[in-house]
């Protein structure tokens, strides 16, 4: 079985059936940690790594060499984890760091925004409609254009994926059982010669890094 | 186990799951025959209806009816086969001429443009700059019509319950993993949904006869059914003649299967 990635909007549910996942294959689950051990690696603390990873556009020119540092360290703290091949992350951009490696499963998650906007108006974190609406509107816009600006795609086109399942009349349970599904597929057998790829991918990635004064 | 509905461009290998989903459930597997049935049905060529459903609308009335009562007598084909559930269908906009109906499992399938070129060089002896054009040329047209029709991109997921990109995944691969989301809970076909899909049938068949019949081909209303009683809503001008609402009620009671006809239409003044 496959690293699974599993990208999604906000609220859309992608963390729970990442858990879901990892009970039932027995996996590692790493999401937003992925962040912390980057921090690490490069000596800062995880607010400054995540502050100006995720910055505006508008920052980005000034942020350049920084940022790409700190991406290169967010991918080989991924690529450690991801290297025995066992691995569910539903963390940032996965099916970009993890691009053209062989034994990746990359999913994607879409729900409508009614679901969406009703987890946030419930009693739980109590928002108005309409401040709900802008909420998760706002960090996809955010999450569209930081993708677009990283790598050029765009975050929604499904063939960016192995596999979008789309949670308006699919249940978490069942997108779990699905993506297992696809998971168990011959194609993402980790064989021997895969998972020396992902051994090679973490090395490499590690070199980089040190090269970039970081790790 | 649900009705599966398969989208996929031309030589995205959507044909070639459809066909093992058939195999593997035993279920059988439509896509052109409703369009056959249809033209059938209305005593016209295939050619001509396909032609005639594709045709882009103008603001000439006769074709805009041409065109609804091609689109209905599709929909009302497709009806009839979806009633009896246990169906693949992989023809025209399943997507969307069964969209919102519970039981249906709605799957797309993609591939990237090189695989889709290189199938194509080998079925038909293209070069890959023809068959690129080609497969382009195809891709556009079914994109436009479906964004005309029914004002939808067909490349948005959201109009599906799922997309599977045959970039890594085989087409067995990809026929398995349909299989195991069709057996779901969420996919059952229940009585309710067994009631629905036959409600859904009858909605089509009266749709169609309104299409059909002189008296009211020109309207556009939305048909509902609910066992046997059958709701018209929508907007329809209201003639001198006062005679509108009782030939919609006459030609939707002449249909097999409805018993109540209940008139929701809004009557507007033609010449304000």
């Amino acid at each position: 079985m496959p690293i699974i990635t599993i990208s999604r909007g906000t609220l859309s549910g992608g963390q729970r059936t990442a858990e879901c996942l990892a009970g039932a294959l027995g996996y590692p689950c790493v999401g937003r940690e992925i962040l912390q051990e980057a921090a690490r690696k490069v000596g800062v603390p995880v607010e400054d790594l995540s502050g100006k990873l995720e910055a505006r556009p508008s920052l980005f020119a000034r942020l350049t060499q920084e940022r790409k540092r700190y991406l290169l360290a967010v991918q080989t703290a991924l690529a450690e984890h991801g290297a025995t091949g066992r691995l569910v992350y539903h963390g940032l951009a996965g099916q970009f760091l993890l691009r053209d490696l062989p034994g990746v499963l990359t999913a994607r998650l879409i729900a409508p925004l009614e679901m969406r906007v009703r987890t946030l108006t419930s009693s739980h974190h109590r928002m108005t409609r309409k401040a709900a609406e802008e909420f998760v509107h706002n960090v996809d816009e955010e999450r569209r254009r930081w993708v677009k600006l990283m790598y050029g795609a765009d975050v929604e086109d499904p063939s960016l994926y192995d596999l979008t399942v789309n949670l308006e009349s699919i249940s978490l349970e069942t997108a779990c059982v699905i993506i297992a599904e696809a998971a168990a597929q011959p194609q993402y057998e980790v064989t021997d010669d895969v998972k020396k790829r992902l051994e090679d991918f973490a090395t490499a990635c590690r070199e980089q890094l040190l090269q970039a004064g970081g790790g | 186990m649900p009705i599966i509905s398969i989208c996929r461009g031309t030589k995205s290998g959507g044909q070639a799951v459809a066909k093992c989903l058939a195999k593997q459930l035993r279920y059988p597997l439509v896509a052109r025959e409703v369009v056959q049935e249809a033209a059938s049905d209305l005593g016209v060529s295939e050619a001509d209806l396909s032609r005639g459903m594709e045709r882009t609308p103008r603001l000439w009335n006769r074709q805009s009816m041409e065109r609804r009562l091609y689109i209905a007598a599709v929909r009302a084909a497709l009806a009839e086969h979806v009633a009896g559930g246990d169906l693949i269908y992989h023809g025209r906009a399943g997507q969307v001429l069964l969209a919102g109906l519970p039981g249906v499992l709605k799957v797309r399938l993609i591939a990237p443009m090189g695989t889709r070129v290189k199938a194509l060089m080998e079925s038909d002896g293209m070069d890959s700059t023809s068959a690129e054009q080609y497969i382009r040329h195809v891709d556009g047209v079914r994109a436009r019509w479906v964004r005309m029709m029914y004002g939808e991109d067909v490349e948005d997921p959201v109009l599906y319950n799922m997309v599977i990109n045959l970039k890594t995944l085989s087409i067995p691969a990809a026929c398995t993993i349909v299989t195991k989301a069709a057996e779901q809970p969420d996919f059952a076909v229940t009585d309710e949904v067994k009631a629905r899909l036959i409600d859904f049938r009858l909605a089509c068949r009266v749709k169609l006869g309104l299409a059909r019949a002189r008296d009211t081909r020109a309207l556009n209303l939305q048909i509902e059914a609910h066992g046997g009683i059958v709701d018209v809503s929508g907007a329809a001008p209201a003639l001198s003649s006062g005679k509108t609402g009782e030939q919609i009620v006459e030609v939707a009671r002449s249909i097999q299967g409805v018993e109540e006809v209940r008139l929701r239409v809004e009557w507007f003044d033609p010449y304000p």
